[in-house]
């Protein structure tokens, strides 16, 4: 306790909080860039942290990495771009409802999940590390597979349409990264004899070419912004008090987004790409408007941005206590504790404790600027996405998103990927065929494959190998899951289907009237 | 634009081409590289086949929309392939440049004639937002861009 007022006490001075407002706000800046990642923001701003003390180093960092996922969801709700992979659930409601006109709800709505997410990370992290941690452990590579699977139930919830189009969409992104070099078998697959796509498609890629371009494409042709012109935001109408009010009225939305993206987020390799779809399919399947969401319902984006925010902190876990990062922004904050000398593990919280404790609080501190940063960010970019003429808005994004394709891997050959993947993804989506199944597989193919092929090289004996992936309580409960998953969005649909839903709905209104 | 097109039948042909393509050049793969995508090749295949049967029994659309202008949608689709393979040739800053006066004088004839007044109205701007993100990215996050024959 004496340690952590310690930490408070050093946190709480002017070079501290500047150091916060300004990680914050350059987090934002580039989170809300299409290709910008947080990992990216951390290793830019690396090199500045060298001549920092270690504590205003790690504020820095802590700062710009909460800054930069919550800034992925601005682009999200604006103009259907994920600014950082964590953000693609955002887009699923955030953009219906900014063509709706209620891009302030959204976006405010957004903003206080991050807040509480970002907090309830820190408040997790600071009591749960060394228990989380010992779970941490227990997730093998059967286990992994199972959380994949989970994740991809959601496609079952993406396909409104047409379960069998959904399903074709997330084969066709789990294929997609199964390109370049096998994570097991070490060897190139599906290049053709084009050594450049050994490195394989890169999610960011993929996801700017199949979310952009298809809108860019859009815009052109009905010669149309991103939103409806003369929308305004709408502040008066909807106050930041009362969407508060309506997200803290319905509390369990909130509160099982913020759990499952910090059970999620201790799971090293998941990371919050994977948090904000899991916590998004459970919003939905919780909800008593399942059918609303995707079609401009709060619930999706305060789900996504409550967890994905939760996640921050959350993969600090492993990260602090055993230096596994839980998400690969982790890896460069590893970085910067072991040049500073510190060793993740049990001195950190002892030896070095009001170090660690102070970087701790400042990811609370920063949660908390999200608030004020937020909201005048929100407006700011929201006045320009509004005002820019369509013609000028086009050029624009097409030149950021080339940009930002380029520098991940300094690669034309990416760019081209891109283009390709959203010229695709054009025609795609006319078909039936959406660009949410397709990055899900894209996203949560690699870690299926890895858990399903290291779970069967270590059943070679076994007389039915895949039963190993059912062999311990952990992977049976997630099996459990999967199945329950599955059949509960299934069901509906099948129910629908039958008719059975209109007989139901019938007689509650028989019932009410 | 509206065209006849069974949709399920389409989705189930493309998940089929898809399938071949990357089908016929795994016997050079070894087994614990292939495990994982010979199990999801075969539920794309057992999909398509559904998608195809469904379109043909129960069909779920028969029609596609291309909305808006189909000369603008493949103009602006060719034009950002074009961009994309000349940036090698004339360098990041120049091509950007010519695409981004191109795409806006080409996207800005929708609404009104473009006039040259017009034009040389909206120059600064361009320049001013093209040149910022190019130094931004060459000078403060060290992106080497492509220069190509100029800069």
């Amino acid at each position: 306790m004496d340690m952590l007022l310690e930490a408070l006490t050093s946190l709480l001075t002017f070079e501290s909080m500047l150091t916060v407002l300004i990680g914050v706000s350059a987090g934002l800046f580039i989170g809300a860039m299409p290709g910008l990642t947080a990992t990216m923001a951390l290793a830019m701003l690396l090199p500045f942290t060298f001549s920092m003390e270690a504590l205003q180093g790690l504020i820095a960092l802590g700062a710009v990495y909460m800054g930069s996922i919550y800034g992925g969801a601005f682009t999200a709700i604006l103009i259907n771009t994920p600014g950082t992979p964590s953000s693609i659930a955002t887009t699923f409601d955030g953009y219906p409802m900014a063509r709706q006109g209620r891009a302030y709800e959204a976006l405010a709505a957004a903003t206080i999940a991050s807040v509480v997410g970002g907090i309830v990370g820190v408040i997790f992290l600071l009591i749960l590390a060394p228990p989380l941690a010992r779970l941490a452990v227990a997730f093998g590579p059967s286990e992994m597979f199972w959380v994949a699977m989970l994740g991809l139930t959601l496609v079952a919830s993406l396909s409104s349409d047409s379960l069998l189009k959904g399903l074709l969409g997330g084969c066709i992104g789990i294929l997609l990264s199964t390109i370049g070099v096998s994570p097991v078998g070490g060897e190139s697959r599906f290049t053709f004899g084009y050594p450049p796509l050994q490195g394989g498609i890169e999610l960011i890629v993929a996801l700017i070419g199949l979310f952009v371009i298809p809108e860019l494409l859009t815009m052109s042709a009905e010669g149309r912004g991103a939103l409806p012109d003369g929308g305004e935001l709408r502040k008066k109408e909807v106050s930041i008090g009362k969407i508060a009010r309506r997200i803290f009225s319905k509390p369990a939305n909130l509160i099982r987004s913020c759990l499952i993206g910090q059970v999620i987020a201790i799971i090293p390799g998941a990371g919050g790409n994977v948090t904000s779809l899991v916590a998004y399919n459970e919003a939905r399947r919780f909800s008593k408007d399942p059918k609303s969401f995707g079609k401009g319902n709060v619930d999706g984006v305060v789900a996504s941005e409550s967890s994905n925010n939760v996640m921050v902190a959350g993969s600090m876990v492993p990260l602090l206590t055993l230096g596994i990062p839980g998400a690969p922004p982790d890896a460069i904050i590893l970085g910067v504790l072991l040049m500073h000398g510190l060793r993740p593990g049990l001195d950190l919280f002892t030896q070095s404790g009001v170090l660690t404790n102070g970087f701790i609080l400042s990811m609370g501190l920063a949660a908390l600027m999200l608030l004020p940063v937020g909201l005048l960010g929100g407006r700011v970019i929201h006045r320009v996405v509004i005002r820019t003429p369509y013609y000028f808005l086009v050029p624009s994004i097409a030149m950021v998103t080339i940009l930002g394709t380029f520098a991940l891997r300094n690669s034309m050959l990416d760019v081209g990927i891109m283009l390709l993947l959203g010229t695709a993804g054009y025609f795609l989506r006319l078909i039936g065929i959406q660009a949410a199944p397709i990055v899900l597989g894209l996203i949560l193919g690699g870690i299926a494959e890895q858990g399903y092929v290291q779970t069967l090289m270590a059943a070679v004996v076994d007389p039915i190998p895949w039963l190993r992936l059912v062999s311990n309580p952990l992977s049976m409960v997630l099996a459990g899951l999967v199945v329950l998953g599955a059949a509960t969005a299934l069901v509906p649909m099948w129910l629908a289907r039958k008719g059975l839903l209109d007989k139901v709905d019938a007689n509650d209104r028989g019932g009410s009237s | 634009m509206i065209l006849r097109l069974n949709t399920d039948i389409a989705s189930g042909a493309l998940g089929l081409v898809f399938g071949a393509v990357l089908w016929f050049p795994r016997a050079d793969i070894g087994r614990l590289s292939i495990i994982f995508p010979r199990a999801i090749l075969l539920i794309l295949t057992l999909i398509s086949i559904a998608l195809i049967v469904k379109g043909f029994i129960k069909p779920s659309g028969r029609q596609i929309e291309i909305t808006g202008s189909p000369r603008r949608l493949a103009t602006v689709m060719i034009g950002f392939f074009v961009w994309w393979a000349v940036v090698e040739i004339l360098g990041f800053l120049l091509t950007t440049l010519i695409a981004f006066f191109a795409l806006t004088w080409y996207l800005a004839r929708v609404e009104t004639a473009v006039t040259w007044q017009r034009m040389l109205k909206w120059t600064p701007v361009i320049l001013v937002l093209v040149g910022v993100f190019y130094l931004t990215f060459t000078e403060v996050l060290n992106v080497r861009l492509p220069s190509g024959l100029f800069f």
